[in-house]
């Protein structure tokens, strides 16, 4: 990473975050860059199949909104969240087994790159159909609220997906019903290559959701893991307590192309110089862990451990068998008819 | 004493009630559903019994209602959402197909849920309000479609429907609500999705059929006797088929016709009329026949819709031929 750390912004003072919790945000946008990067190279060599997606830029939001949650809420993370899952407590193997196709990955092989759940630990798969998780969350916020149990469920669209008939009768369901279900906007301002100026007339998801919807949807620099913590934290706790459904617009910049084939001509160069020097989420964290006092060598040590653990987490998924073609009909139902 | 006779539709309203009798899993939840009781009337009495917690009414929202409800499911209930017509369905296809499809095959989540449908014709209901949409989810897999043509399998179907661990279409004639009356079922009756059933007895002809045909063959076929020996199977589950039971029937008698209310390239006739083609070619003492509307949208105006519909006569006219071929 070529980043000048005098030139990285912070993320600001947040004394009340504990150290537990920024050393597990910092594991998750670790984690989460290290993967990307090494999955950007096994694309390029031809070992990964179909496409790849990266959340490079926005790693902060999906790990911190993770770590928001407690272990009983539910979460159904999209294409630009992979630190949610580490969050949730998803290993590296098994997310590289996805990617690889293995048969022992979340989805055996029958689908691939971010495209999976794990329901053991709480996380619904990803559809491609941008806007379906939404209605799909409420739902699970339903059952929650129908037994009186105190969890949440969270899932996160872009702006893109904000143009979506489905993400918009989900928050309004989410609101007759007043479930608690909570929604990260993912606001990078593009959709592939559209930006939201040219997509809607309100660019402004927060004003949208709150005067649309009655739902409370405090904006954040999506690249301040922790500002995205707390303010996430916050609105899990009040959805828990019964004030019906909540949201969070997060801020970011989208570093990458829409997918690995996209080249991103389209972006302004500056603003990606600018967010790549000055605020880089994983960086902003690093200054902060620094600023407040842990030392270079330990900061230095995080990241050698988490490019160790994905290493051994390559070399275990890369180990794992392919699946075989004669099990393809199995599983179409969970009560086959004969 | 003999059980008290039920309408069609106090079938499908039994089977809910019982099953939330049975199971605090599952709740209800459509458009009008609570307070009114539903646009036909099917869930009257429902949120008297079982309050608003197990009988939701939701806003005019099917990709909302129904992602709910697998939301719902992932979560261990057991929800029965309803179409205020099936013809909605185009509505809320994509979390149908999407998730409510792919997601066991994919990643092993079961979502029990089951969706209601009321569909067919002869209501006056035109393009929007008539159609038996039954076929676009013919051939999909990881969902089940159930078309009850009895006041029986009105309730066992739809029993079955909630115990079953994957989403079940269930597609209910609007113009069977109160047309049919039979028996009320005991409440362990269940129909087993996946099976179909020989309604009638024959040997001449297979009439292979499901929903409103179901009625419309048996009459027929009754009317036909002695002359010609016209065999019933009522398919009961459309997808996945019951392949042995229609190659079985056309084996006993060498001839067969699907009738069905959905127009001629949809529903599960080509399914069908493909199956007979590869596997009971050589059973077969001539081309299998298909009865069913043309490829239009369904008519309103009484003449053309009669028109559309299939006909106890047109039925008739084709099995004879059939016969004489
Ligand atoms: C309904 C639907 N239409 C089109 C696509 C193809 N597609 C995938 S991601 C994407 C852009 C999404 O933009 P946004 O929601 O802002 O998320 P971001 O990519 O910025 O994270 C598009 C068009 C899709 N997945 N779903």
């Amino acid at each position: 990473m070529a980043t000048d750390a005098s030139a990285v912004i912070p993320c600001e003072e947040a004394p009340a975050v504990d150290d537990d919790v920024r050393r597990r945000i910092f594991r998750c946008v670790l984690l989460h860059r290290l993967m990307e990067e090494r999955i950007m190279l096994l694309y390029k060599q031809g070992r990964i199949p179909g496409s790849v997606y990266t959340g490079r830029g926005q790693e902060a939001v999906g790990a911190a909104a993770g770590v928001a949650l407690s272990a009983d809420d539910v979460v159904a993370p999209l294409n630009r969240e992979m630190g949610c899952h580490i969050a949730r407590g998803v290993t590296v193997a098994h997310i590289f087994r996805n990617y690889l196709g293995r048969a022992t990955g979340p989805t055996g092989g029958r689908d691939g790159n971010m495209h999976f759940g794990v329901p053991e630990q709480g996380v619904f798969p990803l559809v491609s159909m941008l806007g379906d998780l939404v209605p799909v969350m409420v739902g699970a916020a339903l059952a929650f609220k129908r037994r009186g149990e105190p969890r949440v469920a969270l899932t996160f669209f872009g702006d893109g997906a904000f143009n979506c008939g489905d993400t918009h009768e989900g928050l309004n369901l989410a609101g007759a019903l007043n479930v608690p279900a909570v929604f990260i906007a993912q606001s990078n301002r593009v959709a592939y290559s559209t930006f939201t100026e040219r997509s809607m007339r309100n660019p402004v998801l927060a004003q949208r959701i709150e005067g649309g919807y009655s739902i409370p949807c405090p904006r954040v620099d999506g690249t301040d893991a922790l500002a995205v913590y707390s303010t996430v934290r916050e609105a899990v706790e009040r959805a828990r307590s019964g004030d019906g459904p909540q949201a969070v617009e997060a801020l970011t910049v989208r570093m990458d192309g829409h997918a690995a084939h996209d080249d991103a001509r389209y972006m302004d160069r500056e603003l990606l110089h600018e967010y790549a020097t000055r605020r880089d989420p994983v960086e902003r964290l690093a200054a902060r862990l620094i600023a407040d006092g842990m030392s270079a060598d330990e900061v230095a040590s995080l990241r050698d451990a988490a490019a160790a653990e994905v290493a051994a987490g390559l070399a275990e998924a890369e180990a794992a068998p392919a699946p075989d073609p004669a099990t393809l009909e199995q599983g179409v139902y969970a009560s086959p008819v004969r | 004493m003999a059980a008290a006779e039920i309408t069609y539709l106090e079938a499908i309203r039994l089977a809910m009630r019982d099953a939330m009798r049975d199971d605090e899993r599952v709740f209800l939840l459509g458009e009008d559903v609570g307070h009114f009781g539903g646009a036909f009337g099917v869930t009257q009495g429902l949120l008297d019994e079982f309050g608003g917690d197990r009988v939701i009414d939701t806003p005019i929202s099917e990709e909302g209602f129904i992602g709910a409800a697998f939301g719902a499911a992932w979560m261990g209930e057991r929800p029965i959402a309803e179409l205020q017509f099936a013809d909605f369905v185009s509505c809320p296809f994509d979390q149908i197909v999407t998730v409510g499809a792919k997601t066991h095959w994919r990643n092993g989540i079961a979502l029990p849920v089951v969706i209601r449908l009321p569909s067919g014709g002869g209501v006056r209901g035109g393009p929007f309000h008539a159609s038996s949409p039954e076929g676009w989810f013919v051939g999909t897999a990881g969902l089940k479609v159930v078309c009850p043509g009895t006041v029986e399998d009105a309730y066992g179907l739809l029993r079955a429907a909630v115990e079953d661990d994957d989403p079940v279409l269930y597609f209910e004639h609007k113009a069977l609500y109160r047309r049919l009356r039979a028996p009320q079922p005991d409440a362990s009756y269940r129909v087993p999705i996946g099976r179909a059933r020989v309604a009638r007895d024959g040997t001449d002809v297979s009439v292979i059929t499901y929903g409103s045909g179901v009625s419309l063959a048996l009459g027929v076929a009754e009317a036909m006797a002695p002359g010609a020996s016209v065999e019933v199977l009522d398919l009961r589950t459309i997808w996945p088929l019951d392949v042995e039971a229609v190659l079985e029937s056309v084996a006993r008698t060498s001839r067969a016709l699907v009738l069905q209310e959905a127009s001629r390239s949809t529903g599960a006739a080509n399914t069908i009329v493909s199956l007979v083609a590869q596997r009971a070619f050589e059973r077969l003492d001539a081309p299998i026949r298909v009865v069913a509307p043309p490829d239009t949208p369904v008519p309103y105006a009484p003449e053309l819709e009669d028109a559309y519909l299939p006909s106890a006569a047109g039925l008739t006219s084709a099995l004879e031929d059939l016969l004489g071929y």
